[in-house]
């Protein structure tokens, strides 16, 4: 009875050996690669996936473009100098919002700081659009997955003047009935103050995406 | 011995072996192929998470607001007939007559508000220089001047003042793309330059400067122009916000602009603040309303007198009321 044909494996030796374990660590690199890859979005109004990717650990990824730089500055380096103190900014906006605000203890003062004054009472009204809100005492940890950002920054007396920020924000928050995705989706128009930047108004919705 | 000669029964030996090492590789690789199928398909998760059960943590919720300024707010706009070119490339444009003149009253709770153009030849009492008319005020002491000439006309005190020239006007528009105005006439003015059919357009920066100076041929002659200066100006407002709700980081491409052709002594913040605002002031909330006025003489010079009419819809705005 003839055996079965296997050119591939019948080429094998020690050669072949190895050849098997290169390609079984070919496959084990793009089965780790494809658990890496981002998932969509679970259907808008139902229950929210616990299959979460894994959680990161906060960090604004940031595209910065700029308006009217100061003379000697090229668009593309004022955008990189005003980079930072956006990021940092986004960074205490997000930690405030969700990953501080897990467990309803720390109230909202923090992030209502970052509000410009003619606003602020506006987004004391609507935290639930611009944090965990309501839903922040039944959580007990948030662990990021997605933060990024794109700005446009207006350049006024060679330093940073106003910004509109595009930010999305996506996360995993645990509960003690489990764990469910938390989104944000925030258009941030920024005021540049003494005290740094100051939201001085915003179109922002959490929950299921669209 | 040569390694490569092997005795005869070795041979057979030595195949069985390598078919052996091959049925082994070929396992290692069915096993590794399956583990990672499994890996590639199955989603990485935290260990804790694995065993959770889904939840909705958090329902939809959406809002928005703007700033929120709990006055009103009195703005002077003026257009310069300084023939210079630019800011800070020669001329003086605070230094020109005022040829537009716009009060902007904005009530910033109701959201709502009054635009109320007045004829550049309006013979007012000036501080210091008598009666004259109104345009010579900036000549005489600039911007200042005229807002203090306005604030004594009307009663109302005039927060701030935006001051552009012809060219202003002109690269204002040209640089926004164009501004959609309601052209109510008719208008073939050589004198402006104004060729313009009836019926709502988008008029290119040339277009809108022909529209806002055309007087001559127009049958209510400096009234019928200062309208068409409110037109423009609010045709502005709406163009900014049809702009800003398609892409909201427009503002910053309106305020880089304003920055460069307009003068004023409104505070960055507070700019900020008023685009901010006017992104949500509905466009027919905002009146254009002509100060009633008269044509007349004074010196021998052609003028306008403000009727009575204008001093009771001054004390009206001083009222609050902006109906």
């Amino acid at each position: 009875m003839a055996a079965p044909s296997n050119s591939g494996l019948r080429l094998t030796g020690s050669a072949g050996a190895a050849l098997a374990v290169l390609l079984t660590a070919v496959l084990l690199v793009a089965g780790c690669t494809s658990g890496d890859r981002p998932e969509p979005s679970g259907p808008a109004g139902g229950p929210a996936s616990t299959a979460a990717p894994p959680a990161e650990p906060l960090r604004v990824q940031l595209v910065t473009t700029a308006k009217s730089p100061p003379d000697g500055l090229t668009a593309k380096r004022a955008a990189q100098r005003a980079a930072p103190g956006l990021e940092r900014f986004l960074d205490g906006y997000l930690t405030a919002a969700f990953v501080e605000a897990a467990g309803g203890e720390t109230g909202w003062d923090g992030l209502l700081g970052l509000f410009d004054k003619p606003v602020k009472a506006s987004a004391r009204k609507q935290l639930d659009a611009l944090s965990l809100g309501a839903a922040a005492s039944k959580v007990s940890a948030v662990r990021p997955h997605r933060a990024s950002a794109k700005a446009v920054v207006l350049y006024g007396d060679r330093r940073p003047a106003a910004a509109t920020v595009r930010l999305a924000f996506d996360a995993t928050a645990d509960t003690a009935q489990g764990s469910g995705q938390v989104h944000l989706r925030s258009v941030l128009q920024l005021l540049a103050t003494g005290e740094g930047w100051r939201i001085a108004a915003f179109d922002s919705r959490t929950g299921p995406p669209k | 011995m040569s390694r490569r000669t092997r005795p005869a029964g070795a041979g057979a030996s030595a195949g069985a072996s390598r078919r052996g090492l091959a049925w082994i590789a070929a396992l290692g690789l069915v096993a590794a192929l399956a583990a990672g199928l499994v890996v590639a398909g199955s989603p990485r998760r935290p260990a804790d998470a694995q065993s959770a059960p889904a939840v909705t943590v958090q329902r939809a919720h959406a809002g928005s607001a703007t700033p929120t300024l709990k006055r009103r707010i009195v703005l002077l706009t003026i257009g310069s007939d300084a023939g210079a070119p630019k800011f800070g490339r020669g001329g003086s444009v605070e230094g020109g007559r005022a040829d537009a003149l716009q009060l902007v009253v904005l009530d910033t709770v109701k959201r709502r508000g009054a635009v109320l153009s007045f004829p550049r030849d309006s013979y007012v009492p000036i501080p210091g220089h008598g009666t004259n008319k109104i345009n010579a005020a900036m000549a005489f002491g600039g911007p200042r001047l005229l807002v203090a000439t306005f604030e004594r006309l009307t009663g109302l005190p005039i927060d701030y003042y935006a001051l552009t020239s012809f060219d202003g006007l002109t690269d204002i528009v040209t640089k926004v793309g164009g501004v959609q105005v309601n052209v109510d006439m008719n208008l073939r003015d050589t004198f402006a330059g104004a060729f313009l059919d009836k019926g709502r357009q988008k008029l290119n920066g040339r277009q809108a400067l022909a529209y806002a100076r055309a007087r001559k041929t127009l049958p209510g002659g400096d009234f019928d122009r200062s309208r068409h200066q409110g037109q423009v100006l609010l045709g502005g407002l709406g163009t900014f916000q049809r702009q800003v709700a398609q892409d909201p980081a427009k503002v910053m491409t309106w305020l880089a602009i304003m920055r460069d052709e307009v003068k004023t002594d409104l505070p960055f913040p507070e700019l900020l603040r008023l685009a901010l605002l006017a992104t949500k002031v509905p466009a027919s909330g905002i009146r254009n309303v002509p100060v009633p006025s008269v044509a007349g003489s004074a010196g021998g010079a052609s003028v306008v007198h403000l009727q009575p009419g204008a001093y009771a819809l001054f004390a009206r705005l001083r009222a609050g009321k902006l109906s």
